[in-house]
């Protein structure tokens, strides 16, 4: 076990005092203070009712947040239990603050949450994420209930999205890691999900930590890690997903290269796995799912599409180092196509992926840059797949989600080609 | 005997039936001769009060609670003369009596019932409830509702109804008839002329009723209180009132007037939580409770208790509170009755002797006279095949031979069977075999409740609760004038280390009761202690 | 007569002879200079290509996008470059030499100047070869800055950014040459000074309202909140 320099000696005097528990739910927070109350109530109501005899803990790792959100984390705390319809809890409901110094990042939050866990020898763990504010106290039964009961290792979540909520996870990191992984799971990089104490101290084992580890991104190495390690894993459906404005969250150009980036990453460290697949698996989901009519976000296609077209002219010197000189031009042509007929074709998206992931490999140019050239791209995909899907429902989406994660499967020996080609070769 | 009008607050008190106690004349049945002849062992085992369940005649159809005369024995226990033989004897012994006084009903079978149903004439007609019809008082719960439909029940004699909340052979007495109450202050003034100390006053709650209410906790119920204790002060000052009424904390509260109606009642909703606390190895139940027990006036006083005659009740726990605690204590569905569970202390505690002593040390020092119920001082087990809450009420082990020593008629005679499986069979567990060495669990209990004696601070002074970080952990604080009791115990079955805030008694020094040594003096630090799985410390407080 | 022309051409036919004879020696060391030279040059050359090989020049020059240019420009690829560059430099030198060799006065001065430069001379070039990288892979940087930034003339910046780079790394190799050292310095930093000016102009006055944006969201971020609110709202959302 690596040494414990991220827990505090405050800390570890607290999860001394606890001593062993059943289950333990992680909240990570910076800066969250509109919506952690409304989290925590939940958190210890969702405890209370599907977990009464359960020793239960609260831990909330905080990267230094200067607007009093540990502070509300501490003092949330539930009046009345018959109103919310479950008894007073049978034992005694433990809150800790687990404040760390540093890159306030997942990273951090996440390897004290599993060093926990490891000390208090949790059978569950949750990780839930602190701007949910759509969590109902069934998401601790959703998240908990697979790996405490029924023994799996890794309950990743399902929400139900707004239409065109979430392209990035659905139209490219989920029919990915579908395609090489083997397993289909919807949200690759959920923030709200269960693990089990082995799990969490698999992890822990990991030599990531040791690296550099703010270039990881830590929903995807879990979720990948988990699969290639062999560990059970399943799916929990906790219904809507409505998330608190972040003041300073990020825009689609640095979600892209984050999210992507670190997949491309999972791919090198786990290629000898994914290389050698060529199934793809569902896995067991668990929860009552229910459609409730959410507003579809609002998209200006045309708007997309200039910048797109802008876009992609400006970097095309970059995106000659990146991708075939065919794929390229099939995208200049696309380009030029005129709004009504605007299409950008699935097989020619998953071949764009597939190619960045290579060039990604080789280093053909510097990574970074190479993760910067894609949004453009991603736009391009995005405004085609609105455009065609503008009137189609939910099922017909699916449907053509289905399709898509199909080629990507379809054409993961084009990948393992360009892999595996000599750096500057097969150009 | 020592004449302190405040005793019950420093007794230790020990709950028995005769019959089950000791046979000196070969029945097969406990009477009073048998009693006294062990009234040194009770003297030995240091209790300072007897609590006798109900010895009058009867038709035991409730055990006793069904009395059809309230002046007399019941010949199988003896006669009057017995009686006042075995109270000159335990009060020669500095022991105190207790003995039970039903005031809500009487058995059917009493003098005056068969006078008041005989015609609706007759002068006693009024000693009870009537009615005509059923709609009467219909907002009033049904108690044993295992056996009863009704409240009511037809007496084919007088063609009417009769009140009752118990069993339909216990009619209720009406303390709206002043006579009534003059022919109860009459039975009081009867046993306190004899002698006996104190008077147990069952079913308290339901004295009066009233339309359109529970017919519970009634005020007019705490008048006909106030009017018993203020006669019981002033012809009979020291002599005390127990009240049973199992209630919340704040409904029991009113049980003491304003110090002017029942000295001591039992504490019943703590008892259940301390099992709980021990399952779930959390202080959080016992904590709970007493943070919601109310204070009472300065004359008055809990009385607390792990087990009793009647089955552990769960009436005063939530639902989900009351599965757990079948899930965890109860899982032979025998051992269920009623509302509780028909088990003894010992067999609750899985024979652990651990867990045993731990219920006993916090027990012996939470505020309230403590009662032990006989045969849980040497680890008696139970019968859950009897009936009812028989299972509880079997002969005392006394030595490991014939009939335990209890009797030494037949053993097809006996009143009840003794338990003799290997485990709490009177072979493994008798006085006789535990009152040869220094470790068992009646020596133990000897020191402990002679432990308690030494100090006062237990039975009458203040509790603080402690609250260190570790849950498996529970700590109080007991004071009166310049003493200081520190109490902790562990709840848990592993070792615990736990951090305790006593910086309010910097620079004095803790000193474990029952071995006399010191531990390190209190200072501005949190007090470490680290305590072994199920383990429990009394400290003495000192300034040096 | 005959015989003074024919002793006189005698003579300087002697003397021709003598000074070819002297002269022989060195010319002949020179050519020894040089094929050894050439020789020695081909093997420094060898060792150069598998040193940089090994320094991953390859990988550091394609990663920058050299490679691109200089494939565009018609040129060999930049490890074949420099290993010639070497080959070159280390074959002048001696050339040089040989030719120091010939013992002419006049050119043992202007080749000892010439030695004396050549270290300078070597690290100008690697001054310009990292400015060049350095050039190639900001000016991407700031292409992708900008084109994910949605500004409209991102071609533009990378090209100025480029410019600003190179510029730089030239005038530090001029520096480095000691070539007309305060002309260049002068030249520079009027130039740096112009640039900055106009754009600090085009900024101020041309680009009031965004400056005054980006002010308000730095100073005051809950005013312009809403207008980012509504700005991302058409926007793709992340994830």
């Amino acid at each position: 076990m690596p040494e414990s320099s991220t827990i505090s000696e405050e800390f570890l005097r607290q999860l001394t005092a606890v001593g062993e528990v059943d289950i333990l739910v992680g909240v990570p927070t910076f800066n969250n203070r509109d919506s952690i109350e409304r989290v925590v109530s939940a958190l210890q109501v969702g405890l209370t009712k599907y977990f009464q005899r359960e020793r239960c803990v609260l831990i909330n790792p905080d990267g230094g947040s200067t607007d009093g959100t540990p502070e509300i984390f501490k003092n949330a705390s539930v009046r009345d239990f018959s109103m919310l319809l479950t008894s007073n809890p049978l034992r005694t409901f433990h809150r800790l603050s687990a404040p760390y110094h540093g890159i306030p990042g997942k990273e951090t939050a996440l390897r004290t949450l599993f060093t926990a866990a490891d000390l208090l020898r949790a059978k569950a763990c949750a990780i839930v994420s602190p701007d949910s504010l759509s969590i109902t106290p069934e998401w601790v039964d959703s998240l908990v209930r697979p790996i405490y009961r029924e023994n799996f290792d890794f309950a990743a979540p399902v929400y139900q999205r707004r239409k065109f909520d979430g392209l990035l996870v659905k139209g490219l990191v989920s029919p990915a890691v579908a395609a090489l992984y083997g397993r289909k799971i919807h949200e690759p990089v959920g923030t709200d999900l269960g693990l089990s104490g082995r799990l969490a101290c698999h992890f822990l084992g990991k030599d990531v930590w040791e690296q550099d580890i703010t270039t990881f991104g830590m929903e995807i190495w879990m979720t990948t890690t988990a699969i290639v390690d062999d560990f059970r894993i399943c799916e929990s459906f906790l219904g809507p997903k409505i998330q608190a404005a972040k003041q300073y969250g990020q825009d689609v150009a640095g979600t892209v290269r984050q999210v992507v980036g670190s997949l491309f990453r999972c791919l090198d460290e786990h290629e000898p796995f994914w290389k050698g697949r060529d199934t793809c698996e569902d896995l067991p989901l668990f929860g009552f799912q229910y459609d409730v009519a959410l507003e579809p976000i609002q998209l200006s296609k045309r708007r997309i599409m200039d910048t797109f077209r802008s876009q992609v002219d400006q970097l095309v010197p970059i995106l000659e180092s990146i991708l075939a000189p065919q794929t390229l031009v099939e995208i200049r042509n696309v380009v030029q196509l005129a709004d009504r007929e605007f299409h950008y074709p699935d097989e020619l998206w998953v071949k764009t992926i597939y190619e960045f992931a290579a060039a990604h490999h080789h280093s053909a140019i510097n990574r970074d840059h190479l993760l910067q050239a894609l949004p453009p791209l991603y736009r391009g995909w995005v405004s085609s797949f609105v455009s065609q899907n503008q009137k189609a429902d939910a099922a017909k989406i699916d449907q053509k989600l289905e399709a898509l994660s199909h080629d990507f499967e379809r054409l993961k020996p084009y990948l393992i080609d360009r892999w595996n080609a000599e750096a500057g070769g097969e150009r | 005997m020592a004449n302190d009008a405040l005793w019950y607050k420093d007794a230790v008190i020990y709950e028995l039936h005769v019959r089950a106690f000791y046979d000196a004349n070969g029945d097969g049945v406990g009477e009073f001769r048998g009693l006294t002849l062990k009234l040194e062992y009770l003297q030995d085992l240091g209790v300072s009060v007897v609590w006798l369940l109900p010895f009058y005649p009867s038709p035991l159809r409730d055990d006793g609670y069904d009395i059809s005369d309230y002046t007399g024995i019941h010949p199988a226990y003896g006669d009057l003369d017995d009686f006042r033989m075995f109270l000159e004897e335990a009060h020669r012994r500095n022991i105190r009596v207790i003995t039970e006084l039903v005031l809500n009903h009487t058995s059917d079978q009493h003098p005056w019932f068969q006078e008041a149903r005989s015609s609706r004439d007759n002068p006693r007609r009024d000693w009870y409830v009537w009615s005509d019809t059923v709609e009467r008082y219909k907002k009033a719960r049904i108690i044993f509702t295992d056996t009863e439909l009704s409240n009511w029940a037809w007496d084919p004699v007088s063609k009417s109804y009769y009140w009752h909340r118990f069993f339909s052979h216990q009619p209720d007495l009406n303390y709206d008839n002043p006579v009534v109450r003059e022919a109860m202050w009459g039975v009081m003034k009867f046993w306190f002329d004899m002698g006996v100390d104190g008077l147990r006053l069952d079913a308290v709650p339901y004295l009066v009723e009233r339309e359109d209410t529970a017919c519970e906790n009634l005020p007019e119920t705490h008048g006909v209180l106030k009017f018993l204790r203020a006669r019981v002060d002033a012809t009979f000052p020291g002599k005390m009132l127990l009240a049973e009424a199992n209630q919340w904390p704040r409904d029991v509260r009113q049980y003491f007037g304003d110090g002017d109606e029942c000295h001591m009642a039992f504490h019943f909703p703590l008892m259940p939580r301390m099992f709980m606390a021990l399952k779930l190895e959390d202080r959080k139940p016992i904590v709970d409770i007493l943070q919601t027990t109310p204070d009472i006036p300065d004359n008055c006083q809990w009385g607390i208790f792990l087990r009793n005659h009647d089955e552990l009740t769960l009436e005063m726990v939530t639902d989900e509170e009351r599965d757990y605690m079948y899930d965890e204590f109860a899982r032979e569905l025998r051992a269920k009755i009623n509302v509780g569970i028909r088990r003894r202390l010992a067999p609750l505690m899985e024979g652990d002797r651990r867990r045993i002593e731990l219920m006993n040390g916090l027990l012996m020092s939470m505020p309230g006279s403590p009662i032990i119920y006989y045969g849980d001082e040497i680890g008696m087990g139970d019968n859950i095949y009897l009936g009812d809450r028989n299972g509880v009420r079997t002969p005392m082990q006394w030595n490991g031979g014939w009939n335990a020593g209890f009797s030494g008629a037949d053993p097809e005679q006996l009143y009840s069977p003794i338990i003799s499986n290997p485990v709490y069979g009177y072979q493994a567990v008798n006085v006789e075999s535990q009152r040869r060495y220094d470790h068992s669990l009646l020596s133990w209990m000897k020191r402990l409740i002679r432990l308690r004696k030494t100090t006062r601070a237990l039975g009458r002074g203040t509790m603080e609760l402690l609250a260190p970080e570790n849950h498996h952990v529970i700590g109080y604080m007991r004071a009166l004038a310049n003493e200081r009791i520190l109490i902790t115990g562990n709840l848990s079955s592993q070792a615990q280390a736990a951090e305790l805030d006593l910086r309010q008694w910097r620079g004095w020094i803790p000193i474990e009761m029952s071995g006399g040594n010191l531990f390190p003096p209190i200072g501005d630090l949190p007090y470490l202690l680290t305590l072994g799985p199920y383990q429990f410390y009394w400290f003495r407080l000192r300034r040096i | 007569m005959k015989l003074l022309v024919l002793q006189s051409m005698n003579q300087t036919l002697g003397r021709f002879y003598d000074m070819l004879l002297q002269f022989l020696p060195h010319l002949l060391a020179m050519l020894i200079i040089f094929v050894a030279g050439w020789v020695v040059a081909i093997i420094v050359k060898i060792v150069a290509r598998r040193l940089m090989a090994l320094a991953r020049v390859n990988t550091l020059s394609e990663g920058s996008g050299i490679t691109q240019i200089l494939r565009k420009a018609d040129l060999p690829a930049p490890l074949e470059l420099l290993s010639r560059v070497v080959f070159w430099v280390v074959w002048i030198a001696f050339l040089l030499l040989g030719l120091d060799a010939l013992n002419v006065p006049e050119l043992h001065v202007q080749i000892a100047r010439l030695f004396q430069l050549l270290p300078d001379i070597f690290v100008a070039l690697i001054i310009l070869f990292l400015g060049f990288l350095a050039a190639n892979f900001f000016s991407r940087a700031a292409l992708l800055a900008a084109v994910n930034a949605n500004l409209p003339s991102a071609r533009l910046v990378s090209g100025f950014v480029r410019f600003l780079i190179i510029l730089l790394t030239i005038t530090m190799a001029l520096e480095q040459l000691a070539l007309a050292q305060r002309t260049v310095l002068i030249t520079f930093t009027i130039a740096f000074g112009a640039i900055m000016l106009s754009l600090a102009i085009a900024f101020g006055i041309g680009g009031r309202n965004v400056a005054q944006g980006m002010l308000e969201r730095v100073f005051r971020p809950a005013l312009s909140k809403k207008e980012d609110d509504k700005e991302k709202a058409e926007e793709i959302p992340p994830l």
